[in-house]
């Protein structure tokens, strides 16, 4: 374990230097992702100059769910964007082979090949939005419950990473399943509002079958006036585990698959 | 160092009707084929050995060596490289050897090749005074220095073999797996890769499996040659038997407006072959013992209108297709 951080130090390390040398990708790559986030917001800033309060939310309050989701997007976009290039990058062109000959885990090797520097920035505009609307809900915040946001907004990442590694582990056997993941993720976009907006059977597969609702309604729901999610807000980090213990028991039997089958 | 056991490998493929209602049958039937790309092969290899895996395409090469790599599991058979079973114990097997693809790289692609060599050190846990030796050494043997400081995905194909190959030698493994090592490379390219893994062999007493197409390198690297046709072994033994069996073999290309009545002429009957003929091409085959080059070509011009014409060693193609025919 601690090898492995100290080797993912070493990989996150040489590719950082490499931004830096391109400063002007990086920059791009941060603004173009900040403006989508942010054209997104400022749409919900417009409904809210026409109504104050969204089928029980307040404007500040779908602001913190949203901070969460986009806080919880970015530690998955940095940290575990490769995932997304499995099929195409390394299943298809047989690259996949170079992760085999290493003394490693080949899917901490896969992780640790690419440091998205895109999701820099989701992390800033989500911390922004953090920082706004906690000032504007009626929460009182003390050190503990920072805490308990942190730990909420990992879980989060880990979910949205669990869920595309389960989902691209069919690359495996179909070669790419990019058009899979792409699915199971646009999902995710319903859940950076209150869940509470839609019909129960979205409701129930956001919560139970694509867990997206975990990302960031329901740990949000712990700081804001709604209480009745209080079980469900708990268990978030429950539900993360569990989803990276299936999708990585997924990924085990998908890598039998193609050490048997080849690419 | 390396033992294999009727070792197989079968391919499951699985058919697919074109269009669309092909690809909703097969959805639930599946037709499969196999395909039996290594088949009951069995073979040992001593420490310090440098063995040529040569054949044809598709003869089973790159699968044998996946598996000896622990990428593939056999369908059958054993294998142990350096006391290890690889498709059990990747991982320990990864420390004992080392591998290059000539299609593909082993390299990080967009970090600087001399970054890349870091990660690797610390992936493979090398000392760094041994690292910083063999950096050295490496180097000045492959010429390194002029492109450390450039991103993989920048080389040219031979830079980035160079770089590939320093990179499997990296952590002093006890076996190299080296396939198609000098694919597409010029003739200055290929010999540098050949002095280094001679020079590799002779220092750390790194065994080499190499795989190729090119006579060349077999004739300058391997007292030994394994050759592979169908998933089977049809010869391992000793490169100068080989040669002398084979090595006079020579075959001419000529390229002709017209095949259509071709016919041997009579005075080269006794000792030449016709390998192939096409609309515009006769290819002919015969040893250099029996019949000198210039020779078949002054009688073939003296009977034939003749554009062009090439001579051709012996090539691994042409050897694998006489011990077929002929045997050993
Ligand atoms: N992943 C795969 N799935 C199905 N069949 C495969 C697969 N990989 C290889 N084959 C088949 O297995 C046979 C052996 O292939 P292999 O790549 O081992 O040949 P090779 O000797 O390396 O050839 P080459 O000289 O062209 O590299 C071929 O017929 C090939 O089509
Ligand atoms: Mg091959």
């Amino acid at each position: 374990m601690v090898r492995y951080m100290k080797l993912y130090w070493h990989f996150f390390a040489a590719q950082v230097k490499v931004m830096t040398e391109y400063w002007v990708d990086f920059i791009i790559g941060f603004m173009s992702v900040f403006f989508i986030q942010f054209t997104s917001v400022y749409f919900i800033k417009v409904v809210f100059d026409h109504i104050d309060v969204l089928n029980g939310w307040t404007f500040y309050e779908i602001l913190f769910i949203y901070g969460i989701a986009s806080t919880g997007r970015s530690i998955h976009q940095i940290f575990f964007d490769n995932l997304w290039l499995v099929g195409r990058d390394y299943i298809r062109t047989g690259n996949f082979d170079r992760l085999l000959i290493r003394p490693l885990n080949p899917l901490f090797h896969l992780i640790a090949d690419k440091v998205q520097q895109d999701g820099v920035g989701n992390l800033v505009l989500g911390t922004i939005l953090l920082g706004i609307s906690m000032n504007h809900l009626a929460f009182d915040w003390g050190f503990w419950d920072i805490v308990l946001l942190i730990v909420m907004v990992i879980s989060s990442g880990l979910i949205y990473s669990g869920i595309n590694l389960f989902f691209v582990t069919f690359s495996f056997w179909m070669v790419d399943s990019f058009p899979l993941m792409q699915t199971a993720f646009n999902v995710s976009q319903f859940a950076r509002y209150p869940l509470t907006i839609y019909s129960k059977p979205i409701r129930i597969i956001l919560t139970w079958v694509v867990p997206y609702g975990f990302t960031s309604f329901y740990p949000a729901t712990l700081f804001t006036g709604h209480k009745n999610y209080t079980t469900l807000a708990l268990i978030t980090p429950a539900v993360a585990a569990i989803i990276c213990v299936i999708a990585y028991g997924f990924w085990i039997i998908g890598l039998r698959a193609y050490t048997s089958t080849g690419n | 160092m390396i033992e294999v056991k009727d070792l197989s490998k079968d391919y499951i493929i699985l058919k697919r009707k074109p269009g669309l209602s092909g690809a909703i049958r097969s959805l639930f039937i599946r037709e499969k084929e196999i395909k039996q790309a290594v088949d009951h092969i069995s073979f040992e290899i001593k420490p310090g050995e440098v063995v040529g895996y040569i054949g044809p395409n598709g003869a089973g090469k790159s699968t044998t060596i996946k598996m000896l790599c622990g990428i593939l599991t056999p369908s059958h058979g054993e294998i142990r490289v350096n006391g290890v079973v690889p498709y059990q114990n990747r991982k320990q097997n990864a420390i004992n050897i080392g591998a290059v693809y000539g299609q593909r790289t082993q390299l990080f692609w967009d970090i600087p090749v001399r970054e890349s060599y870091e990660l690797l050190r610390h992936i493979y846990e090398i000392p760094k005074n041994d690292f910083e030796a063999r950096m050295k050494h490496f180097t000045e043997y492959l010429n390194l220095g002029p492109i450390l400081d450039i991103p993989v995905r920048q080389l040219s194909l031979g830079q980035k073999m160079r770089c590939e190959l320093a990179a499997s030698f990296l952590h002093n493994p006890a076996v190299v797996f080296l396939d198609e090592p000098t694919i597409g490379l010029d003739v200055a390219v290929k010999e540098n890769i050949r002095k280094f893994i001679r020079e590799m062999n002779h220092l750390y007493g790194t065994t080499v499996i190499l795989t190729t197409h090119d006579m060349e390198d077999i004739e300058q690297l391997c007292q030994r040659i394994i050759i592979i046709d169908n998933g089977s072994i049809l010869y391992d033994g000793d490169l100068v038997a080989v040669k002398e069996r084979f090595g006079h073999q020579r075959t001419i290309h000529f390229e002709m407006p017209q095949t259509d009545h071709f016919k041997l002429p009579a005075s080269l009957e006794s000792t030449v072959d016709v390998a192939e003929i096409t609309e515009s091409r006769v290819s002919l085959l015969f040893s250099s013992r029996d019949i000198k080059g210039a020779e078949v070509i002054a009688i073939m011009m003296a009977e034939y209108e003749v554009n062009d014409l090439t001579i051709k060693d012996t090539s691994i193609e042409t050897i694998v297709k006489e011990i077929y025919e002929r045997g050993i």
